[in-house]
């Protein structure tokens, strides 16, 4: 498929972009989570895009799969009303602190922090320690 | 006559033995009495129960929330290990208790423990009949149970399955005694060894009811090991804010720390480049006893809005390819649409040790974004994007 960004033509392989986001999806509405850090790697080098069409488009497709999945996990009876209330301002209060702070802030710094801290969480939810 | 006169003392001497044997049998089977010292709970406390069963008999305590249930559901792909078929048949119950244990002997403690050893993989039903606390397993024998036969090609569409007939009361008590392991996980959250019976049968027992726990009206029962029953004695525990009652969970949550988890979690999210749903769904099993499937339903829609402001923002300033986010999306829809099936299909253990991969894996992604090739390539991009964004505002300008 054809895509145009600002007057710049770009070829992306669609077949490998459909699949791999169906499989994203998939796993990303089961365990409750947007699936952007997995969505931009597969399409900058799954797909061959530069980043800067990238983030927003990712953002996009990524909107489908959450609304889907907030509807079907709300047809499952799996949603609760009081836990979202109480996290749902947080959340955007966060959305509105967190951008003054980036300013502020190396993202490579962030990025190793973050880095360290996944691979702890990850562990422990392994049962490692 | 007189041949008469003896028969009749006969009929009567085996009269009054009758007669006695039957008070004595009677009062073998007397139900127990029961008393509580209190019927008020703020969030949790200790309750002392007691009261008297006929001597030498033992004594179970039954204890459940009345009127508040939560679903609880299980995927059984266990191999029959007689036929060796696998079943996939999911169980379902909205019934269930938001609490519910039995109370037995303090001498069963160390069977209690020797149980544990077992870890993740102990049975209920065994540990009911090892305790000998059968008569007191009623409340949720009586549930009412749905069962699904899960196929392939129903998870694909998306759907539980067929719906099978019911069960008859055996197999439904069986299968409740899976649903209760399913949903409360830990011996020690269904079984506990406190009752004190002494040898003229009055017992006595503390009974704790953790912080957290379910608001409402609970019950508890008194059983003997000759099955019988004692009338319930009512308490009730109540919460105040921020402590509130989550329906679906079952369990009371102060609500402050999901809102400050979320704030903190969100923030770095922004920071990092990630949603914040890898990190708070994690947590969220982790810290409270919520079940996955609930953390997972909720958060969703929490990271929805997040989403939608950062679309609208890249909109304004023309950053979106429709085209290419559309068709993609499309076939993000369909995965979106089988995932939360899968939630309810696998127990919490399997969702953590999933996302403990996951995990992992996005630490190897976040790591790769800050190596010196990733660097040096986003460097020239983010010139471009600069160009851009100038290019964009110059031309809102221009509209202007």
């Amino acid at each position: 498929m054809k895509v145009n960004f600002w007057g710049q033509e770009f070829e992306a392989n669609m077949i490998v972009g459909c699949i791999g986001g169906f499989f994203i999806a998939i796993m990303s509405s089961m365990f409750g989570f947007g699936g952007g850090p997995f969505m931009v790697p597969l399409m900058t080098v799954g797909l061959g895009l530069p980043m800067y069409i990238v983030v927003g488009s990712s953002l996009l497709a990524i909107f489908f799969s959450t609304t889907m999945s907030s509807i079907r996990h709300f047809q499952f009876g799996n949603f609760d009303l009081i836990l979202f209330l109480c996290m749902f301002p947080a959340a955007l209060l966060g959305g509105y602190i967190g951008p003054q702070i980036a300013k502020r802030v190396s993202p490579i710094i962030v990025k190793r922090v973050a880095c360290v801290g996944l691979v702890l969480l990850g562990l422990n939810l392994l049962g490692v320690y | 006559m007189k041949e008469k006169l003896k028969l009749l003392r006969m009929l009567f001497v085996l009269m009054v033995c009758l007669l006695l044997s039957s008070v004595a049998f009677a009062q073998d089977q007397a139900a127990p009495s029961l008393q509580i010292d209190k019927t008020l709970l703020k969030n949790g406390g200790v309750i002392k129960v007691t009261g008297k069963v006929p001597a030498g008999q033992q004594v179970y305590l039954e204890v459940w929330a009345a009127d508040k249930g939560v679903r609880a559901s299980m995927f059984d792909s266990k191999k029959d290990p007689k036929t060796g078929v696998v079943p996939y048949v999911f169980y379902q119950t909205y019934d269930m208790p938001a609490y519910y244990k039995i109370f037995v002997p303090v001498d069963k403690a160390d069977k209690i423990a020797e149980l544990k050893k077992a870890g993740k993989k102990w049975s209920y039903s065994e540990a009911i009949k090892e305790l000998g606390a059968e008569a007191a397993y009623n409340v949720p024998a009586k549930m009412k149970t749905d069962r699904y036969k899960a196929t392939l090609m129903a998870s694909v569409i998306g759907s539980r399955g067929k719906l099978l007939e019911p069960m008859d009361d055996k197999e439904n008590k069986k299968r409740s005694m899976q649903l209760v392991k399913a949903r409360f996980r830990e011996i020690d959250k269904v079984l506990g060894a406190e009752v004190t019976v002494s040898p003229d049968g009055a017992f006595s027992a503390d009974i704790k009811i953790r912080e957290g726990l379910a608001p409402g009206k609970y019950n508890i029962v008194a059983v003997t090991d000759n099955k019988v029953k004692s009338a319930p004695a009512v308490f009730e525990n109540s919460i105040s804010f921020p402590m509130l009652y989550l329906k679906t969970a079952g369990t009371s949550q102060n609500i402050l720390w999901p809102f400050l988890i979320c704030l903190v979690i969100s923030i770095f999210g922004v920071l990092m480049g990630a949603g914040g749903g890898f990190i708070l769904n994690p947590i969220l099993v982790s810290l409270f006893p919520l079940p996955h499937t609930v953390v997972a339903g909720t958060v969703t829609p929490t990271v929805l809005f997040s989403q939608g402001s950062g679309i609208y923002n890249y909109s304004k300033i023309k950053f979106i390819n429709w085209k290419l986010g559309i068709a993609i999306g499309c076939s993000m829809l369909l995965g979106a649409f089988i995932g939360p099936k899968l939630t309810e299909l696998i127990t919490l253990d399997q969702f953590k040790f999933a996302f403990g991969w996951i995990l992992l894996v996005l630490a190897g992604l976040m790591y790769w974004q800050t190596t010196a090739g990733y660097l040096a390539k986003n460097k020239k991009e983010q010139a471009i994007l600069k160009e851009f964004k100038k290019r964009a505002e110059e031309a809102a300008k221009a509209k202007q």
